[in-house]
């Protein structure tokens, strides 16, 4: 039975692995100069996919996603930095390109209420122990 | 006291994973998501163009009428069914339609408009699909309404049915 479950685990954490490590860069949209290539892997991770919107652009087979990653891949070349790409692909496509969303005041809730549930339920947690505490002493 | 203690969290807990359910299961296609190029100038361009010996210059194009704008292929099913209402807007509602003929073959596109009937005034070629992008197009076809000053008031993303259509029809008398 042990033996049964530890085939899973593997099973599982190699899946997981190969997961990691997909990527549907064709070999010669890739760039010579390795830092340039790593810098446009880079963005690609970070650009959905819009066909297949739960990819990254990096992942994704889709003609779209190769268009973008080949453009993405020149404006590199053409000597443009990455917050001029990104500034690019969100001024034509929105916010909802990127896989990240940025940190803004339409998106406040997003990134704070983790937070404010969790600040909740320790405050919940605690006012229940001093309840409860006052109850046994009385 | 401590029931409800219990009660309260749980009651929450489940009214969070309700509305998370919601959100999950309910319809929310991103192609409907408003163009970001929404009120702002149509990006320019110039390309060869499919009719013409001349260049296709968007500037002279998209100037002093409205206009529509439709990204089209002939490999693109969706494309050909809605090529009858594209039709209309040029011939029953007189107004200026331009294709944008997306990664294309160009002989097979002069074709296909020949047999079905050209509703474009004037086609850019897009051949490797540079244009679409930098209109914010995810996928063909894709319909762009165009105001006289050049400004983009309503981008559709998919085929144009009967009712998208309509709507055309009434942004157009809105806008004119």
């Amino acid at each position: 039975m042990i033996s049964r479950n530890i085939l899973i685990a593997t099973i599982f954490f190699l899946a997981q692995l190969s997961y990691n490590n997909c990527f549907a860069v064709e070999p010669n949209e890739i760039l010579e100069n390795k830092k340039q290539e790593a810098r446009a892997r880079n963005i690609s991770k970070n650009i959905r996919c819009l066909v297949c919107q739960n990819q990254s652009i990096d992942e994704s087979s889709a003609p779209l996603a190769k268009d973008l990653r080949n453009l993405i891949r020149e404006k590199i070349k053409d000597g443009d930095d990455d917050k001029e790409i990104y500034l690019f692909l969100t001024d034509r496509y929105g916010d909802f390109i990127l896989l990240n969303p940025p940190f803004k005041l339409s998106t406040f809730a997003l990134w704070f209420l983790p937070f404010i549930f969790f600040i909740t339920g320790v405050l919940i947690i605690f006012m229940h122990k001093k309840k409860s505490k006052w109850i046994k002493k009385n | 006291m401590k029931n409800q203690l219990i009660k309260i969290p749980t009651i929450l807990f489940l009214s969070i994973l309700l509305v998370l359910f919601y959100l999950l299961v309910i319809d929310r296609d991103p192609s409907k998501l408003p163009s970001n190029l929404l009120n702002k100038n149509a990006p320019e361009f110039v390309a060869d163009s499919l009719l013409d010996n001349e260049k296709f210059l968007s500037k002279k194009e998209l100037n002093n009428n409205i206009t529509i704008v439709n990204f089209f292929a002939t490999w693109c099913a969706p494309c050909r069914e809605e090529h009858v209402y594209i039709k209309r807007f040029s011939s029953e509602k007189k107004i200026k339609v331009i294709g944008i003929n997306y990664k294309d073959n160009p002989e097979k596109a002069i074709i296909w408009l020949k047999k079905l009937g050209n509703p474009y005034s004037n086609i850019a070629i897009d051949k490797k699909g540079k244009i679409a992008i930098d209109w914010g197009v995810y996928g063909i076809p894709e319909t762009f309404l165009i105001n006289s000053s050049g400004i983009i008031k309503y981008r559709h993303a998919g085929q144009i049915t009967k009712k998208i259509y309509k709507k055309f029809n009434l942004l157009i008398k809105e806008i004119n």
